[in-house]
């Protein structure tokens, strides 16, 4: 009992210094937080007198000592900064970022949960959480890429339709005539993509990317079972293997039975 | 490009007068193409499901072993053949009901009308518990029963198997590893050679070649670990990638063509009855025939493995009739013909049927080509056997598999 008592001694004294460290370091930000505003010469901190940029300088220093605002502005002038603001700007509001680099930022942040380090009763949920996630950009991607490869055919086979089928054309009122040419023109430039080795990787991804899905379902699935004292997939077809295999060896047992009485009668 | 129209007197026709004619011409097509949608539309609601029947022609079981039946269709002909009887095999991945899919376009019909005595395969409809099912399975254990079964019906002697599609690449491999049980080997759209000649493909054909050979062995892995089977779903919907216009159009643009025309709906129905009939592949199965024969080529390699056994192709001494289909979008013409480099050249016939894959069985050119030339090939080719084959033992005696 006296170690038990030391170790909770030990704790309680851990976490006093741990506190009285963490007072004292908000202190000394505190002081310099107040030296500061002092510094202002002013009762309003917040007056934009002459000396206002030189101590909002100093305050955001005292909180990020790294932060040079004076190097920033070398940099370009304030319309270069502007235009790069407006930029990221209309990065952040383009669906199509998002697609192409926000899911891949975000697919790598995932992966790193995902492969991190596991622990034997922490974070699991979170790591499968973080699979799925991935799994779930990655048919998104996937499906995106194939889509892409799909709508730049059909705008190949437009094109081709226009250039070969023109206005005149149309002008006769042949429709069957203007509707086979498309149909021609669509059906070859398809399977023309079809061919190709973009679409075949693109089809080869989506198919994974599908599949992994299912995997992750059926995993969800299985977790359900077990919490519910039910048969998973698995067991079951655990069960039909050892079937399979039992089925196997009974024929072969019985045709190596036939053959003992054959060669006994002969 | 369509040759600007004319007047009477050979000058170009006046723009504004040009523009009323087209339109007018536009509009009478459209609605013309609209009453053929109306038409077809009507006939097609006074359709229902369990009226469209497929495959009426009478047979029993004669054999079973697990879910795979072999049956024995009723006699048609008053005269019986003195060739051997026939054993139909369809693949995996669709149904026999192909063979006899309407009365007046029937394989089956084609040859009870010339007094040949025919059997099918029915491989059942394998669920997950069968997913462990393999290629030892199907082609020596299923196929090898069902042949042997009938070469015993047949007082030991041995018989003529047809196989068709994946059926076919099963009866190839077991007429190589059995040569003893066959009178005949027929085929239809078979493939041999999984890689075939593509320098030689038309537009439309080897994609499913190329798609599974771009797969890694992992990718398939992958498949049959997560499905356990090869779902029938997705098989179709990439058999119907394999022609995406025509896929995209049949339910539009083909409906309306018919025109209401009440034979050829019925016709197509019962075309999308089998089509919509698609079972799971058992997966193991499904894994050697992605990886070992179409991404491998194993069977013309020499290296494939049945029940322990090596299939050398070049063991098939009875005569072989080889019928592929010149317009096949799913089979290559050079994928099937690769089988005459393994046969002797006396025994070797071909029909190439200027049709596509299903057209083989369903059209109407095909009743007289195919399934007539079929009839020919065994009526002359498979004289009755008087005796058992020399210097072997009986077929039916022989133990079917090494497991």
């Amino acid at each position: 009992m006296a170690n038990s008592d030391n170790a909770f001694q030990q704790m309680f004294d851990m976490w006093q210094q741990g506190q009285e460290a963490y007072l004292k370091a908000q202190k000394e930000a505190a002081d310099e937080f107040s030296r500061n505003f002092a510094d202002a010469g002013s009762a309003n901190a917040f007056s934009m007198g002459p000396d206002a940029m030189s101590n909002w300088q100093g305050f955001v220093n005292s909180w990020a000592p790294a932060w040079n605002p004076s190097a920033m502005m070398a940099n370009g002038s304030a319309d270069q900064l502007f235009a790069q603001g407006k930029e990221a700007l209309h990065g952040m509001l383009d669906p199509a970022n998002w697609m192409n680099h926000a899911p891949e930022q975000l697919r790598n942040i995932l992966n790193s949960i995902a492969q991190g380090p596991q622990f034997a009763d922490l974070a699991t949920p979170q790591i499968d959480a973080a699979e799925a996630w991935r799994e779930s950009l990655d048919y998104q991607k996937a499906a995106m890429d194939f889509a892409k490869i799909m709508q730049d055919a059909w705008g190949r086979a437009f094109k081709r339709y226009s250039e070969e089928f023109t206005l005149e054309d149309l002008q006769s009122g042949e429709v069957k005539e203007a509707l086979d040419a498309w149909l021609k023109a669509a059906n070859e430039e398809l399977l023309a993509t079809q061919r190709s080795p973009e679409f075949m990787d693109a089809q080869r991804r989506l198919m994974r990317a599908g599949v992994e899905i299912k995997a992750r379902q059926r995993e969800t699935a299985e977790a359900w079972c077990e919490n519910w004292q039910m048969p998973t997939r698995t067991e079951v077809d655990d069960v039909a293997k050892i079937v399979h295999e039992l089925r196997r060896e009974v024929r072969k047992l019985k045709r190596e039975v036939a053959a003992l009485k054959v060669a006994r009668e002969a | 490009m369509i040759p600007r129209k004319r007047n009477t007197d050979g000058s170009l026709m006046d723009a504004n007068d040009l523009a009323a004619q087209a339109w007018s011409s536009a509009w009478a097509q459209m609605v013309d193409a609209g009453m053929k949608a109306v038409r077809s539309s009507e006939v097609l609601s006074g359709q229902r499901q369990a009226e469209v029947e497929i495959a009426e022609t009478p047979a029993d079981v004669v054999f079973q072993i697990d879910k795979v039946r072999m049956l024995k269709y009723h006699p048609l002909a008053k005269k019986k053949s003195n060739a051997p009887p026939v054993l139909i095999c369809y693949g995996l991945f669709g149904r026999q009901t192909m063979i006899d899919l309407q009365e007046d376009r029937s394989l089956v019909r084609n040859l009870l009308a010339d007094g040949i005595e025919v059997y099918v395969v029915d491989w059942g409809t394998p669920t997950r518990a069968d997913q462990y099912l393999n290629m030892d399975d199907y082609i020596d254990l299923y196929l090898g029963s069902c042949v042997e079964k009938l070469v015993e019906l047949n007082n030991d002697k041995p018989i003529t198997l047809f196989g068709i599609c994946e059926g076919g690449t099963f009866a190839t491999a077991l007429a190589a590893m059995r040569p003893e049980l066959f009178a005949g080997l027929a085929l239809a759209i078979t493939p041999i050679d999984f890689k075939g000649e593509p320098d030689e493909f038309w537009q439309g054909e080897g994609f499913l070649n190329s798609w599974i050979q771009n797969l890694s062995k992992d990718d398939v892995d992958l498949i049959i670990d997560t499905y356990g089977m090869l779902p029938g779903e997705l098989t179709g919907a990439i058999f119907s990638s394999l022609t995406p216009m025509a896929s995209m159009t049949k339910y539009n643009i083909g409906l309306a063509n018919m025109d209401g025309n009440e034979a050829a709906i019925l016709n197509f129905l019962r075309m999308e009855k089998w089509i919509a009939d698609r079972p799971d592949h058992p997966g193991e199965a499904a894994r050697q025939w992605l990886n070992d024969f179409y991404r491998e080529n194993q069977l013309v390699e020499g290296k494939l493995e049945v029940a322990g056994e090596t299939v050398d192709l070049r063991n098939i001494s009875c005569p072989v009739l080889n019928i592929y289909a010149l317009q096949d979008h799913i089979i290559p013409v050079s994928c099937s013909k690769a089988l005459s480099k393994f046969v002797k050249p006396a025994l070797y016939q071909e029909i190439g049927f200027p049709g596509g894959h299903v057209g083989v069985f369903v059209s109407r050119k095909a009743q007289g080509v195919v399934a007539g030339g079929l009839s020919e090939w065994i009526q002359k080719t498979q004289k009755p056997a008087s005796k058992k084959p020399a210097g072997k033992k009986p077929a039916g005696k022989k133990s079917v598999t090494k497991k």
